[in-house]
């Protein structure tokens, strides 16, 4: 421990701040490592299309819940706050603008992001404590082709997919409240949505979807394959990748957002 | 007697823990290696070592005159994976694939053979390690035996060079390290070299031509198995004491 006043390094706090950079770095390097063995021989399509089933169709029925969820709760709120200062034409657009460009990619991307970041750490880690993930080398193939590319693709395809439906369904929800609770018809609501939510509001979120989703792959599938410990390992590791894919996610969030308001205005 | 495979020198630490400090051995063709020594003195490091899973520090492997740790791309790691394969202590099957898809992977990965011809390549194996017709059971669905047993299948389905055993008759019941063993010695007919790392010595001196010892990282006792059977080294009747009574623990 330092004395106070002194400027003398933390040491065990000094020591986390590296293991972090070097975390970083390694997944920077792994990502590098996908993307080459993606474009290079061999390829492994069926197992590509047993991770989206498996990823992508899997997840839909918590997408379901959590799209029709944040329509519905999105917009009793805003329609109630609106209502004071007797803005409540102006909800259908403030729902949906918010839905498409933020609220959709970020919660569904959350919410998968505990369902198959977590996933993917307990089984590859899993594999690499019982010696499998040796196996696939000591067989003569690349465990990053076998087990990583397939899953990571999955991801980045399945979850702009499952961000479009919950969005859509988000605004589903939001017209069946505005109806009901505000008295709005469904074909003024569907007008202002369409109004409002232009094409590259709905791509941006689109986008950053997919990104959400190579994260969640790399994380998960880097942390398998570094996982040591036996069961307890892999226990950790789950913890572990759910915490740091949600904190990438929200962070990345707000520079992809600046990125695309700067080369799509406001 | 052809070299096949040679070990030179070899250092290899795990930070401030050395494990091997100039161990040197050679491999020939169609030659049955035992290696042994007591727990932790790296016999299974040595192993990964010859395929490349684990890097050595320094001093050179050679498979036929060729410097294995030199094989750093994918490629040629995957050529050397064909020809050195290596069964895992534990069987290290996939939990996700059946007996089958275990089996025939490496056939699917590394040849153009049909699936029909592939179903009778492993219906063969699965002969000749005694069990048939288990293609459609899960690794779950297997004794602790069994699992050894397709592992070396998988092994071997491919006609390696040189297979690796580390451990194969680790926690088996007599009945089941006897047909290991009987497996064992049906490939080593069949002029199958290999390198068996083990602690059961009785299993050592049925199968192996030749033995190693490792004690204090390095080989200290390099002889046949009639050699080892009749030395008055108090060093190796001391090693062989020792791993009658941690058999004898672990039973």
């Amino acid at each position: 421990m330092s004395q106070p006043g002194t400027n003398e390094i933390e040491l065990p706090e000094a020591k986390a701040l590296i293991d972090r950079f070097y975390d970083v770095g390694m997944m920077v390097y792994f990502f590098a490592t996908i993307i080459k063995c993606t474009f290079s021989r061999p390829f492994y399509f069926m197992r590509l299309v047993d991770q989206i089933r498996a990823l992508g169709l899997g997840s839909i029925s918590i997408t379901i819940v959590i799209g029709l969820t944040m329509g519905l709760v999105m917009t009793l709120n805003f329609g109630y706050g609106l209502a004071k200062f007797g803005g409540v034409l102006y909800v259908p657009a403030v729902v949906s603008l918010s839905l498409a460009r933020e609220m959709a990619p970020i919660f569904t991307s959350l919410l998968v992001a505990g369902r198959i970041g977590s996933g993917m750490a307990a089984e590859i880690g899993s594999m690499n404590v019982t010696q499998q993930v040796d196996a696939i080398r000591a067989l003569g193939t690349n465990p990053v082709r076998v087990l990583v590319v397939p899953r990571f693709w999955s991801a980045v395809i399945s979850l702009p997919l499952l961000t479009s439906l919950s969005c859509f369904l988000g605004i589903l929800g939001g017209m069946v409240v505005c109806q009901n609770e505000f008295g709005m018809p469904p074909g003024f609501y569907i007008n202002k949505v369409l109004d409002t939510v232009k094409i590259h509001d709905f791509l941006s979120g689109m986008v950053k979807s997919g990104i959400f989703g190579a994260i969640i792959a790399i994380v998960g599938c880097w942390r398998g394959l570094a996982t040591v410990g036996g069961t307890r390992g892999v226990g950790e590791s789950t913890t572990w990748v759910v915490v740091t894919s949600s904190i990438a996610i929200l962070i990345t969030d707000f520079f992809i957002s600046k990125i695309f308001l700067l080369i799509w205005g406001h | 007697m052809e070299t096949i495979l040679n070990l030179n020198n070899i250092h290899k630490s795990f930070g401030e823990k050395r494990i091997h400090q100039g161990v040197n051995f050679e491999l020939h063709k169609g030659e049955s290696l035992g290696l042994l020594g007591g727990s932790g003195t790296g016999k299974s490091v040595l192993l990964r070592s010859i395929i490349g899973l684990e890097k050595i520090d320094s001093g050179k492997i050679l498979f036929h005159d060729k410097e294995v740790q030199g094989f750093t791309d994918e490629l040629n790691l995957s050529k050397l994976r064909l020809k050195i394969s290596y069964s895992f202590q534990s069987g290290a099957l996939f939990d996700s694939l059946n007996v089958f898809d275990n089996i025939a992977y490496p056939l699917f990965e590394h040849t153009k053979l049909s699936y029909v011809e592939i179903q009778v390549k492993v219906a063969q194996v699965l002969k000749l390690i005694d069990l048939e017709g288990i293609e459609n059971l899960m690794p779950s669905d297997l004794s602790g035996g069994m699992q050894k047993r397709v592992g070396m299948a998988r092994a071997m389905i491919l006609d390696p060079e040189i297979i690796l055993y580390d451990e194969p008759t680790a926690g088996l019941d007599p009945a089941n390290i006897e047909n290991v063993v009987s497996l064992m010695l049906k490939l080593k007919e069949r002029g199958q070299s290999s390198i068996l790392v083990t602690h059961d010595i009785p299993a050592a001196i049925r199968f192996c031509d030749r033995i190693l010892i490792l004690i204090d990282r390095k080989i200290y006792f390099n002889g046949t198995v009639e050699e080892f059977t009749e030395s008055d080294d108090p060093n190796i009747l001391k090693f062989a004491q020792g791993q009658a009574k941690e058999a004898h623990h672990a039973s």
